[in-house]
């Protein structure tokens, strides 16, 4: 750990602090969430108890589209997509039967899906987007930073929009205020408003 | 009299049942014996003497006996949580690491173990732990934490107690009150699995402690003898309830220090139990209680001291 250019752990317990660094870079190592995250800051108190995570997202992934994984061969009679990567092939395959119907959509071997003609081609294929990884990003991120909260801390309250997110957990009822009062001056000390 | 110790034998498969013969020749026990693949790992009880002569016949047979000093034990490794949310678990790797010293490890997951203020124990969970020579606890990070949950996760547990957590075993021992029996520190909650050498270094230090602990249970035992030694009962009943052999656990029946568990239904073996005979006119009913076990439908066999039967077998 780790390539994020902020990374800081804080707790009045020295001890936890170390224990939760640890967790916090193995979880993200786990995850693979380590190149998506650009800052991250965790302040832990078993005390209150309040277990507060503030960071940027480095960059969201893009939408992928049909021309990122196939090429696009439209003929007389057929349209032939050569699948280049099978990773976003299943979602393809299901977008492609709904806009066609399936007794249309033909796949005579793994890397190979066949159009008729007619039945496709008006719409720009190249195009289409197949998938968006951003919206399991979201996903991951949240569930990253559930499982590096400590298992007692059941209460939570979570944001994620725009890069910024933030996660407060605790045992006991969120005060309504904690946004203002503790997740605030985090982002302040990164230089960032949320 | 000859004492025995506790050995690991480890070998292949091959004529390996010449080693259980010598074992049992020599008047020793096996209490468990695990076959993986071609390797077989014997835990049994050989008179201190004959040790050599052991290795003197495992030799050709690249087998190897070492003295392990958890043999003969059941361990409970406790943890407040067995929640996906901890995986991959600390407790499974303290709990491997006992079995290789080899002792017979259960993970206890308690239910609402978690939180600090919400954290629980219930009866059966309480009783279950009793049922062990000795508990493993298994705590997180924060000393905050253990001093205010542990208390509560002891109650009414009587059995010899090591505490595991973050803070340094001088902080375990000032922040647990009334003291416990052994203090391991700085292992806590770690999520990836012990390979470093100091994370390692820490698991053999809690063999240490347990084994300690455990030494100080035995030499109690040796001032007021057992009526019968837990792994003579073992043989007894494996041999005369056949019905033992049938089962599919990996240990139907259980040696602890104290006793046995018999994995039978109470219902249906309990009397044939207690009218086993162990020696002439002696049976198990007269030197020990035979009583259900809170672990599933288990049979529990507690053996009585000499003080109590004056009989010893």
């Amino acid at each position: 750990m780790p390539p994020l250019n902020y990374f800081v752990v804080e707790s009045p317990d020295e001890v936890g602090r170390d224990a939760y660094e640890r967790i916090a870079a193995d979880v993200l190592q786990d995850l693979d969430l380590i190149k998506v995250l650009d800052r991250l800051h965790i302040y832990v108190d078993p005390k209150v108890p309040i277990f507060v995570a503030v960071g940027l997202l480095r960059h969201m992934p893009r939408a992928i589209r049909v021309a990122d994984f196939a090429n696009v061969n439209p003929g007389d009679a057929e349209i032939v997509l050569d699948i280049g990567d099978e990773t976003y092939l299943a979602p393809l395959l299901r977008k492609l039967w709904a806009l066609y119907g399936k007794e249309n959509v033909d796949q005579p071997d793994r890397f190979t899906v066949v159009l008729p003609a007619g039945a496709a081609g008006e719409e720009d294929l190249d195009q289409m987007v197949v998938a968006d990884p951003s919206e399991t990003l979201y996903k991951d991120v949240i569930y990253a930073l559930q499982y590096i909260a400590p298992e007692g801390f059941k209460v939570r309250r979570q944001y994620i929009r725009d890069g910024k997110f933030y996660y407060v957990a605790s045992e006991d009822t969120l005060p309504a205020d904690i946004v203002e009062t503790m997740v605030a001056p985090i982002f302040a000390k990164m230089g960032v408003t949320l | 009299m000859t004492t025995l110790v506790p050995v690991t034998y480890k070998g292949g498969v091959y004529r390996h049942d010449e080693i259980m013969d010598l074992i049992d020749d020599l008047g020793g026990y096996i209490v468990q014996k695990h076959v993986m693949a071609q390797d077989v790992v014997l835990q049994s009880f050989v008179p201190r003497d004959d040790i050599d002569l052991i290795r003197e016949v495992a030799k050709p047979l690249a087998g190897e006996v070492v003295e392990a000093p958890l043999v003969g034990t059941e361990i409970a490794v406790v943890s407040p949580s067995l929640e996906i949310h901890h995986l991959p678990h600390t407790s499974c790797d303290i709990a491997e690491y006992l079995r290789r010293a080899g002792a017979k490890t259960n993970m206890v997951g308690l239910a609402r173990g978690f939180g600090k203020r919400i954290a629980n124990l219930n009866d059966e969970e309480r009783d279950v732990i009793n049922e062990h020579d000795l508990a493993v606890y298994v705590l997180g990070s924060f000393e905050e934490c253990i001093r205010q949950k542990f208390p509560v996760l002891r109650r009414g547990i009587h059995v010899p107690i090591v505490v595991t957590g973050s803070p340094d075993r001088e902080t375990l021992m000032r922040i647990v009150d009334p003291p416990v029996e052994g203090y391991v520190g700085g292992v806590g909650r770690i999520m990836h699995r012990f390979k470093r050498p100091e994370e390692l270094a820490k698991l053999d230090e809690l063999v240490d402690e347990v084994s300690r602990t455990l030494d100080t249970r035995r030499d109690d035992l040796a001032r007021d003898p057992l009526s019968v030694f837990p792994p003579r009962l073992m043989a007894i009943v494996e041999e005369q309830i056949h019905e033992v052999t049938m089962l599919t656990h990996p240990t139907p029946v259980t040696a602890q220090m104290e006793g046995l568990r018999v994995k039978l239904p109470y219902d249906l073996y309990a009397d044939a139990m207690r009218a086993l005979e162990v020696a002439d006119g002696v049976t198990v009913g007269d030197i020990a209680d035979v009583t259900p076990s809170r672990m599933r439908n288990y049979i529990l066999i507690r053996i009585k001291p000499f003080s109590e039967t004056r009989i010893l077998v």
